[in-house]
């Protein structure tokens, strides 16, 4: 890591106390969110491998290392609010109840897939993900429109929430969706997941602020939190608070989590940018290492089990793995199909 | 005026279409730049924020790409956005949320999830705007699957169509011209819709097909008025809906006239002609007696003098002269 990653990982998040959520969380919630953490690592790493196998195709951006973020944000937040997320999105689809089968399809291009072999790695979607979005910062108006839609429809036991990476700083439409979301009052969580590189550039290279969240929320008279995104409990904690106070002021929240991404921005990238030991250096704080010690010092859980939870999730990801390949191919006479939403009132 | 109908400009027909919309149906909003207390910066929404206050009539910032994406999400969760574009030359500042989530999302996400929202505004020229006002979209647009394009010539069709539009559960590029908004003409008071997808046969004729649409039926029906008092019976189709094209009621009548030309007030490169063109060759080769000619904007940016202005769009001469060359007569 160079200087500025560390000032920047190095500087204070918010506050958190891990002994009073372990304790509140109790092992079997915690547990399951350490599980979660687990598909998402074994799915991935099992993608990888059928990508080498020539099994997928196209882009494949890997989300190993900033697990705890969003497993985090969905364990506060719930399945029942809008979500939105970047090209980076197998995690958070498989968070909010995609199946590894149809996600695994989708990867495969088989008329089984999360979008009919339509959208690949970059576009999964449930009933409340919105999407994986291909182009950088896209997704922001998108979540936006989502709050707006809570809004005009009076529902306010729910939020919008939109995670990308620091790169989508620097895009326009962040900055009009934040604009928006503050003006009008809508319910929207902003979360920058700063794994500090936009591709091959460094974020110093594309972004002229540090603590990038806490520079850029005050120019839209909003509130911004810094969370150590390796950390489960911290983005637990952050995350609780922000979503009660964004039910209670109807006010959009600007996040950064400070994170990192252990592989290359995509799979073909071999992240020559990086340092062996600057990567060694990271990989000391991986999330679930991190989880893995907490819930061992706590006494609830214990390096066997951790090691059949591991395996059980292998097992899940192996399993779809072998059955996407079993899926059928999309079959050409449909290719024409769907381009339009059929009429008549929905 | 006859019983049941009312004598109005296009642009209250088009208020009247989104009023009657929003009674129907609560999802349905408005949202845009000056839409609300500046009453539209073309006087479309006159009054309707005062009817239906800043809930569902919403002035913006300007923010183009910031508020169309706003509405592409907001109908992706259940609500039927009204964008209002200033002039679809804005658009080209949004295109990114219109291309990338609008028209792709439904095919894209395996049906999840569909886009009903309509993006609506004055397309091409007005008066002497000059170039970066006066560019128009539809070629641009009609490329990319997934948009459905609708561009009216009158207030009768401008009502109806976008009734359907807003219905419609697809995103739909309805383009106006500044030109024609205070066109008047006798439409029903009663509630009608105009369906897409259907070109009209607006004058029928037997020696020559001229096929155009928007504010460029103008120019056509003045060039059809000529030719009648020269002798020569021109058939005048408005397209009314670009995307999807009704070929079927353009190549009928080709296969009668023999002959056709094609007016747009775009440009004439991969313009919408050259897609109407190609289609009714594959559909009438046989039947043409003369190479298809088109009438187009020049292929220069929109310049501010009148005089040159005047020269790039499409004139009555120009039509007079193409529709004589295709009938291989002297002018």
């Amino acid at each position: 890591m160079n200087d500025q990653n560390n000032s920047q990982s190095t500087g204070s998040f918010f506050p958190s106390d891990q002994p009073a959520i372990i304790g509140a969380l109790g092992k079997e919630k915690l547990i399951e969110s350490l599980k979660k953490m687990l598909l998402i690592r074994n799915f991935e790493t099992r993608a990888e491998s059928a990508y080498q196998q020539g099994k997928v195709g196209g882009f494949f951006h890997a989300y190993i290392g900033q697990e705890a973020i969003q497993t985090a944000a969905v364990d506060v937040i719930g399945s029942k609010s809008w979500w939105a997320t970047s090209y980076r999105c197998h995690a958070l689809a498989l968070l909010l109840g995609a199946t590894p089968y149809e996600l695994m399809a989708e990867l495969f291009g088989r008329v089984d897939g999360n979008a009919k072999g339509r959208g690949g790695s970059m576009h999964f979607f449930t009933d409340r993900l919105l999407g994986g979005f291909g182009i950088v910062g896209g997704q922001t108006p998108i979540a936006t429109g989502a709050a707006f839609a809570l809004k005009y429809q009076n529902i306010k036991d729910q939020v919008a929430v939109c995670f990308m990476g620091e790169g989508a700083v620097a895009q326009g439409a962040f900055h009009e969706s934040l604009n928006l979301a503050s003006l009008w009052d809508l319910p929207c969580i902003y979360v920058i997941e700063n794994n500090f590189w936009g591709m091959g550039t460094a974020v110093e290279r594309a972004i002229s602020v540090e603590r990038i969240a806490e520079a850029k929320a005050i120019g839209y008279n909003m509130k911004a939190y810094t969370f150590d995104g390796m950390d489960y409990f911290n983005c637990y904690a952050g995350f609780a608070h922000v979503k009660k106070e964004v039910l209670e002021t109807q006010r959009p929240v600007l996040i950064e989590v400070i994170t990192e991404r252990f592989r290359g921005h995509s799979i073909s990238d071999p992240g020559l940018y990086r340092s062996k030991e600057d990567l060694k250096e990271c990989l000391r704080r991986d999330p679930l290492l991190l989880l893995q010690k907490a819930l061992i010092q706590a006494g609830m859980l214990d390096e066997e089990t951790y090691k059949k939870i591991d395996k059980e999730q292998r097992e899940i990801a192996v399993a779809a793995m072998e059955a996407a390949d079993k899926s059928p191919w999309p079959d050409p006479i449909t290719l024409e199909e769907d381009v339009f939403a059929p009429q008549g009132r929905i | 005026m006859t019983a049941g109908t009312q004598v109005i400009e296009l642009r209250e027909a088009l208020r009247q279409a989104i009023d009657e919309e929003m009674i129907r149906d609560e999802r349905v909003f408005v949202m845009g730049e000056e839409v609300g207390d500046y009453n539209g910066a073309y006087k479309v929404t006159k009054g309707m924020l005062e009817k239906w206050g800043p809930k569902r009539i919403i002035d913006t910032p300007i923010a183009e790409l910031g508020f169309a994406g706003l509405g592409v999400g907001a109908a992706m969760c259940g609500l039927r956005p009204v964008i209002e574009f200033m002039s679809f030359n804005f658009s080209f500042v949004a295109a990114d949320q219109m291309i990338s989530n609008a028209i792709k999302m439904y095919y894209m996400s395996g049906n999840r999830y569909s886009v009903p929202i309509v993006f609506r505004g004055p397309n091409g020229a007005a008066a002497q705007v000059s170039s970066q006002h006066s560019h128009c979209v539809e070629a641009i647009y009609a490329n990319f699957p997934g948009f459905i394009i609708v561009a009216p010539s009158n207030a009768y069709d401008a009502k109806g169509l976008l009734k359907s539009s807003i219905r419609d559960n697809n995103p739909v590029l309805f383009l106006e011209s500044e030109m024609d908004y205070g066109d008047k003409m006798e439409i029903p008071t009663g509630e009608y819709l105009v369906p897409i997808g259907k070109a009209k046969v607006v004058q029928e004729g037997t020696d020559i097909t001229i096929v155009s649409h928007s504010h460029m039926m103008k120019r056509c029906r003045e060039a059809v008025k000529e030719l009648a008092a020269r002798g020569i019976r021109a058939e005048l189709i408005d397209l009314r809906t670009i995307k999807p094209l009704d070929i079927t009621t353009i190549a009928t009548s080709v296969r009668k006239t023999n002959r056709c030309v094609l007016v747009e007030e775009g440009h004439i490169f991969t313009g919408i002609t050259a897609e109407v063109g190609f289609q009714v060759q594959q559909h009438c080769f046989d039947y043409l007696d003369a190479p298809i000619e088109r009438v187009c904007q020049r292929e220069t940016p929109m310049p501010y003098s009148k005089a040159l202005e005047k020269e790039t769009m499409p004139t009555v001469e120009r039509i007079l002269t193409s529709v004589y060359k295709a009938l291989s007569k002297k002018l």
